[in-house]
């Protein structure tokens, strides 16, 4: 079997838990190559525990998961070298510079030194970064830290790529461009996992979605598939259907209503 | 408010024991070992003041309770974490006045075990003074020292927090430290010199707190009690009221601190710089274990509790001069023995076994970013250890340089690097091990100057102290043929001694890498679950 015949990422039984509460609860993926892929849910669904998983920084208490033909928890060296992650506590090397986090990085991964200084070049203008080049990581803003964590996960040009909320706190500048990039990246062959709470984002993006609901993987299907299933005008409609959306209901009164 | 604040405190300290083993077991050791200290203490200022005349009793009385107080402020911020101290910085939104934080603050800091040790501390004092109005008056002193015990912890605390959220914080309190460290130790050795000299009662009564009463808080209070007891009522008054009066600063300067503390943020951004300056793909080495290395060392530099273990050499040089020039005769000794360079890789690895020993504790959050890239466990290991190896060793010359020049031994001085050398790789061969087992997880916490997880206190401490006999039992053989070189002219060849030793080295090192690698690849997502404070 050729590599290119396997799922680009895939997920079987996946299991998770943390003492008696089961987090991820069976979950089985299948994504192929060039997909933009939505995982949804409202918090604590289980998405970043199962990307986690996926990516090797979480063992599961049952099943596995990989990328192409390989096995995280059997390869897990390998699988890293074909992945780029923007997790969702992006807790980056708060003491290096922006540059020397993407030369770091280049390193690593066995990036030729000219490819690392061109790359790193290319990602800090297209990111307006250059100016905070040389400054400490402590020292960005929220945006500025999504950004350069966005850089580092692709420098290497993945072919697989997770990002957990890349547009969180990201000015709408950058996040055009920041769509941009990503949408050339899925065309050129490359996946994407995406997991976001702005749902007209995922359904600009995504190609497909699948939503956990108390860690498991409920629904799976293209946004307009999503739309038709439950008769809902957009994604964000059929999202809140699927997980059940509650309503203020009564109570509550009292708030806004003191004066002073 | 106050019941509030106390509330809190107490919650902190059982949900805490609820909820780690660790600490449910530690803090009752913890509390009867403290409890045991105090009466022990308390018994014994009892009886040596029982010993004394009424005036050098008075004396010792004074100086008793300034040593305390200088040690219960300072203690705490210095050597162990604080997580358990309400952060004012905590309640900057919160609707309280700062009158009310402080008087909450001040009551919740009597909720701790070791609050045993100036309480029976007090209690004894009283007791030493007797007669109602003298008792009385001894009484309305130590409330007043009590509450300058624990405002001047509260002030001391807020004042090393404010220090450490600046850009340089942590500098700034390796100084702090340092002076400290150095001023104590300077203490200890006069008086302990005075005391020789003159017998304990004698010597506080050469050395007269009473004449400087007025100038020291915790001072003024005893002295109001030790008026009394002598009769002199318009001093014990007036004792009381400056007592009262340093009190009233004490709270002033806590308040001011407070404010700043409530509304400073933590750093401030620097400017951004146009160009971007040289980096790591700019200079030479561009290998994963090169780039790790080069990582490490950027970070010694730049992460200021690095920078802090590393200068930790500073204040043991200091110590170790301090002591050659103002020590006692046996010491004097040494200052001249020409083995005296090569204690300096002894020193060395004691100061770095916080890095050697926990090596992933250190990259905290960003571990997650290390573990998601490929790096193999063996290169990452080499990187960090070429990093900490290297440090090691410009450290270890360094002092062993200075050794050489204040010793004289500058003919042992060759024998300093292979040793080294050596002392190194059975460190890190212990240090690589453990630090893949048990790695420690190192907070964020601002009023935390060497800042763990308490609940990995007891761990830390076991920790070293095993890896430190392991590490010295692996030294006895390199060590011992060192000794016989030097003490014993040349029984043994320098140059052959040299090189078996740092094989003897190499195998060490070889072997613990070996295992730490093949433990590190297989518990990848256990070392991120550790060392992550998130």
């Amino acid at each position: 079997m050729t590599e290119n015949s396997h799922p680009s990422v895939w997920a079987k039984g996946l299991v998770r838990r943390f003492g008696s509460k089961v987090a991820v609860d069976g979950v089985d993926l299948s994504i192929g190559r060039g997909e933009f892929y939505g995982l949804l849910g409202p918090n604590g669904a289980g998405k970043t525990t199962t990307i986690k998983m996926i990516v090797g920084l979480l063992r599961p208490s049952e099943g596995t998961a990989g990328i192409n033909s390989l096995d995280t928890w059997r390869q897990p060296l390998e699988v890293k070298r074909r992945i780029g992650v923007l997790p969702e506590e992006f807790n980056l090397y708060e003491r290096l510079t922006g540059a020397e986090l993407l030369d770091f990085t280049s390193a690593i991964h066995r990036l030729p030194r000219e490819d690392a200084v061109q790359r790193r070049r290319e990602l800090l203008q297209l990111l307006d970064l250059e100016d905070a080049a040389s400054d400490l990581i402590a020292d960005y803003s929220r945006g500025m830290r999504k950004k350069l964590a966005l850089a580092a996960a692709v420098i290497h040009a993945p072919p697989v790529l997770f990002l957990d909320e890349p547009f969180e706190g990201v000015d709408a500048v950058s996040a055009r461009l920041i769509r941009g990039l990503l949408q050339q990246y899925t065309a050129r062959g490359a996946t994407i996992v995406f997991s976001s709470h702005v749902m007209d984002l995922v359904e600009r993006l995504c190609t497909r979605i699948g939503i956990m609901v108390h860690g498991k993987l409920v629904i799976e299907a293209t946004p307009e598939e999503l739309r038709q299933q439950f008769g809902a005008a957009s994604v964000e409609d059929a999202f809140l259907e699927v997980v059940g959306a509650g309503d203020l209901g009564e109570g509550l009164e009292w708030l806004g209503a003191s004066s002073g | 408010m106050v019941g509030r604040l106390v509330w809190l405190k107490w919650r902190l300290l059982v949900n805490g024991v609820r909820a780690d083993r660790q600490r449910a077991f530690g803090l009752p050791v913890v509390t009867i070992g403290v409890a045991a200290i105090g009466f022990w203490l308390a018994g014994r200022y009892g009886s040596a003041a029982g010993e004394m005349s009424a005036r050098a009793a008075g004396e010792f009385t004074l100086w008793v309770m300034l040593v305390v107080w200088l040690a219960w402020i300072t203690l705490p911020v210095l050597l162990f974490p604080l997580d358990e101290t309400l952060d004012p910085a905590r309640f900057s939104l919160a609707p309280i006045s700062r009158t009310q934080l402080m008087a909450g603050l001040t009551a919740a800091g009597l909720v701790t075990p070791t609050i045993v040790v100036p309480v029976l501390l007090l209690a004894t004092n009283v007791g030493l003074f007797p007669g109602p109005l003298t008792a009385l008056m001894a009484l309305i002193a130590g409330g007043l020292l009590l509450l300058q015990f624990i405002v001047g912890g509260q002030t001391f605390t807020a004042l090393v927090s404010l220090i450490l959220r600046s850009r340089r914080g942590r500098d700034l309190a390796v100084v702090v430290v340092s002076s400290l460290g150095l001023l104590g130790f300077a203490l200890q050795q006069t008086i302990a010199t005075a005391v020789g000299e003159y017998g304990l009662a004698g010597a506080v009564q050469v050395y007269r707190l009473s004449s400087w009463w007025w100038a020291l808080p915790p001072v003024a209070a005893q002295q109001a009690a030790v008026a009394a007891a002598a009769g002199a009522w318009g001093q014990s008054v007036l004792a009381l009221a400056i007592s009262a009066v340093w009190l009233l600063l004490i709270i002033s300067l806590w308040n001011r601190l407070l404010l700043r503390l409530v509304t400073t943020p933590e750093s401030s951004p620097l400017g951004g710089s146009k160009r971007i300056r040289p980096t790591i793909a700019d200079r030479r080495g561009w290998s994963p274990v090169i780039v790790v290395a080069r990582k490490e060392l950027l970070f010694y530099v730049r992460d200021p509790r690095l920078r802090m273990v590393w200068t930790g050499a500073v204040i043991f040089l200091g110590v170790i001069i301090a002591t050659l020039l103002i020590g006692t005769t046996q010491l004097s000794d040494i200052q001249r023995a020409r083995w005296l360079p090569l204690i300096g890789p002894m020193v060395v690895i004691f100061i770095g076994l916080p890095v050697a020993l926990n090596q992933f504790g250190w990259e905290r959050n960003a571990s997650s970013f290390l573990f998601a890239l490929p790096a193999g466990p063996r290169k990452l290991l080499i990187g960090k250890n070429l990093a900490t190896g290297t440090a090691l060793f410009l450290e270890t010359m360094t002092l062993s340089v200075i050794l050489a020049w204040v010793s004289g031994g500058w003919a042992t001085l060759p024998m300093v690097p292979p040793l080294a050398l050596t002392a190194i790789g059975c460190q890190l061969a212990v240090g690589n091990i453990v630090s893949v087992l048990a790695p420690l997880r190192l907070p964020d916490m601002g009023t935390d100057l060497f800042a763990q997880a308490t609940e990995q206190g007891c761990l830390a401490i076991v920790a070293q102290m095993v890896s430190f006999f392991v590490i010295g039992l692996l030294m006895t053989l390199p060590a011992s043929a060192y000794v016989l070189v030097v003490q014993f002219g040349q029984n043994l060849n320098p140059v052959v001694v040299s090189l078996a030793s740092l094989t003897w080295g190499a195998i060490i090192y070889s072997i613990g890498l070996w295992i730490a690698a093949r433990v590190l690849g297989k518990r990848i997502p256990e070392m991120v679950a550790l060392v992550q404070t998130v």
